[in-house]
């Protein structure tokens, strides 16, 4: 390959893997702009919804014959379980907690994943699950690159999630009020808005991304397990950080930015790619230190 | 009212997606078999005790029971066809679980049951500090799977190895990729210390074999996304790859690589060996080359084995029960040879075997022990399954 096509490869493959890792940031922003909460379950969120969208396609394998018709039915549905998986665990975990100090919510979130992640490594044995499709790879030329039907669809899928995401939290009501209640969550109570289903519909569709991305990652790389989350949890964090955490559209930003530059990072002599998690975290340490708002946020001295 | 119902029909909900959960929870392990009493009747001159040194409990049980099962086979055959010298054989098993201080126990157990001689040996490290015991002792051990190379030199001379040693994998790989007519490749570990063993062994033989080594990489455990690697072994273009961990992360990355449309020779360890890797690698995992330990299903020689070991026993027979067979028809070969039961004897006839034709090929012995030829065998992904590619 030329350095061209490496270039172009790896600006599509940072794309993809960037648009995976902001569908899952948002979820981790959506929650701490409520609620001011990081939510350690969200990545095991992510890997329930890769297993629940690959039983669903199992059972649907039989009945419908077009590879995607299938997988989107699987990616809806999946969505809304894991969506009410999400909302369950607010109810549970989360609501009793809101107004107890910060740190126990906290501790509460790393219970819950941990419940998550060991429920799953229990049920699989801890074994790979292949995740089924049936797609073939045949690859095609745009240019000098090398592209495949399948990664062209779950870009565009990722990306028509995130324009979707916008829309319903800048022209609906649902998503004003929550806007609203990351400003300030005693207003908005008298004022007389419902905050506890609020709060219910952000962990709906913070864990219904969640869930989206992990069927795409189920589509794309073929393997499933119980520890798909742990990495992809923390470099959405990641980019939820570089975008500037409680802001949705720097999620977006932050995780597509965050995959470039590990697409990129890997190629600079002597870093490869055995340093890219290194790299990664590096830039987060970075963010942290020199512009903690992320790129997005605004300096706000109230933000308790 | 509409959160005490709702807060109802999502715990209905949870319930609902906890049991469709359960769905994928599928293959629990095998029944646990029980010892075949292959007693035959009076016409013994009398009895001679081998002992069995395997885990048939821990970690590692599935393959120590099925090792254990294998041994009990060949006895019975053996005793069927009129036993060893005359003697009737009867075994005794030491469970070493995988562990080094219970297998010092487990030596010790066998030991003061006055064994003739020890077959088994599964995990190196547990099988590692027995070797001293047996020898101290004056028993003949032959060793069946464990093959790391530091039990060559903790060796006092009385163990045999019957499994190939971790160099002969590369030695294998370099011979199968030249019949292939690669010449540059590139090696991928996950970076376990076995992994990384075997990429040295094999790049260290590839370039004294006058080749080279084009790319070098390690995939990060914990990810799924690859891509950084396959584009830098894309763009070295080896002819071949050779993955040198396990089936898990092995199958993302030759999804990953095919995908990308890399159309050269893909290679996996032993460690990838597992019938698991071409279920997840899928299409994908069509024309894959594994270097792999003498699986029986693929031996000629081994169809009358898993025959009679499915009669016996209620499950498949692993990796290395067909291993264990020959160790126990080895010895009894040895010491017909020898013509008595005395250890020191044992030792010099187990030495000296030359030619002995096992179910997993002939055997014999380098002056360290060791068996003397490579017995890894290659094989292909085909419809979904191994089969032999030579």
């Amino acid at each position: 390959m030329t350095s061209w096509e490496i270039f172009l490869q790896q600006l599509f493959n940072g794309l993809l893997v960037g648009s995976f890792y902001g569908l899952v940031a948002i979820g981790y922003s959506m929650v701490y702009g409520i609620i001011k909460l990081l939510n350690f379950a969200h990545a095991d969120i992510y890997m329930c919804g890769a297993f629940s969208g690959l039983i669903i396609l199992g059972f649907l394998n039989p009945y419908v014959g077009n590879e995607w018709l299938g997988i989107i039915i699987a990616l809806l549905l999946s969505m809304v379980l894991v969506g009410l998986l999400g909302v369950v665990i607010q109810r549970v975990a989360y609501r009793p907690m809101l107004k107890a100090p910060r740190l126990s919510i906290l501790i509460t979130a790393l219970a819950v994943s941990m419940i998550l992640y060991n429920t799953v490594l229990l049920m699989t044995q801890g074994q790979y699950k292949p995740f089924t499709t049936g797609l073939t790879h045949e690859s095609f030329y745009i240019g000098a690159l090398r592209m495949t039907e399948t990664r062209m669809v779950l870009l565009l899928a990722a990306l028509v999630l995130m324009f979707l995401l916008h829309m319903f939290i800048t022209r609906t009501m649902y998503g004003k009020a929550m806007r609203a209640i990351a400003l300030d969550r005693d207003t908005c109570q008298l004022m007389g808005v419902n905050v506890y289903m609020i709060i219910a519909i952000t962990f709906f569709v913070g864990s219904a991304l969640a869930a989206a991305a992990g069927i795409m990652a189920g589509v794309y790389y073929g393997t499933v397990h119980f520890f798909m989350g742990f990495l992809i949890g923390l470099k959405a964090f990641t980019a939820a950080v570089i975008g500037g955490i409680g802001i949705i559209p720097g999620a977006m930003l932050g995780g597509l930015l965050l995959g470039l530059l590990e697409a990129f990072g890997t190629q600079i002599p002597f870093i490869g790619s055995s340093w890219r998690d290194v790299f990664t975290f590096v830039f987060l340490i970075l963010f942290l230190i020199f512009k903690p708002n992320g790129l997005l946020g605004r300096i706000e001295s109230e933000r308790m | 009212m509409f959160k005490l119902k709702s807060s109802w029909i999502l715990m209905l909900v949870l319930v609902l997606f906890a049991f469709s959960l359960f769905g994928c929870g599928g293959d629990s392990a095998g029944p646990v078999d029980e010892t075949p009493d292959g007693e035959a009747e009076g016409e013994f001159e009398g009895q001679v005790l081998f002992g069995i040194m395997v885990p048939v409990t821990g970690s590692e049980a599935a393959d120590g029971i099925d090792m254990e099962n294998a041994g009990l086979l060949a006895v019975e055959e053996i005793n069927a066809a009129g036993g060893v010298l005359g003697y009737e054989i009867v075994t005794t098993t030491g469970d070493d679980e995988c562990d080094p201080s219970k297998a010092t126990a487990a030596a010790s157990k066998l030991i003061s049951e006055e064994v003739v001689a020890v077959i088994g040996g599964y995990c190196s490290g547990a099988t590692l500090p027995t070797l001293a015991l047996y020898g101290d002792a004056g028993i003949p051990f032959v060793i069946a799977a464990a093959n790391a190379t530091s039990l060559i030199d903790e060796n006092p001379g009385w163990a045999f190895m019957i499994n190939s040693t971790g160099d002969a994998q590369a030695a294998k790989a370099v011979e199968w990729f030249e019949s292939l007519d690669v010449d540059t490749i590139a090696l991928v570990d996950d970076g376990s210390a076995f992994s990384v063993d075997l990429k040295d062994q094999s790049k260290m033989q590839w370039e004294a074999a006058g080749h080279s080594v084009v790319a070098e990489d390690r995939v990060e455990t914990g990810t799924q996304d690859f891509s950084a690697v396959v584009t830098n072994i894309m763009a070295a273009n080896p002819d071949a790859v050779y993955w040198t961990a396990y089936q898990g992360l092995g199958a993302l990355l030759i999804r990953q690589l095919r995908q990308d449309g890399y159309e050269g020779v893909i290679m996996v360890g032993d460690g990838s060996s597992a019938p698991e890797l071409l279920d997840l690698a899928q299409a994908e995992g069509e024309g894959v080359y594994c270097t792999a330990p003498p699986v029986v299903d693929f031996l000629p020689a081994a169809q009358n084995f898993i025959s009679g070991y499915n009669d016996s026993y209620p499950r498949e027979p692993g990796a290395y029960a067909g291993l264990m067979y020959d160790a126990t028809y080895l010895l009894v070969d040895a010491i017909e040879r020898a013509g008595s039961f005395d250890g020191e004897a044992i030792k010099d006839a187990l030495a000296a075997t030359d030619g002995f034709e096992g179910i997993t090929g002939p055997v014999g012995f380098t002056p360290q022990n060791t068996l003397n030829r490579s017995n890894f065998v290659i094989l292909v992904g085909e419809d979904g399954r191994w089969a032999l590619a030579e």
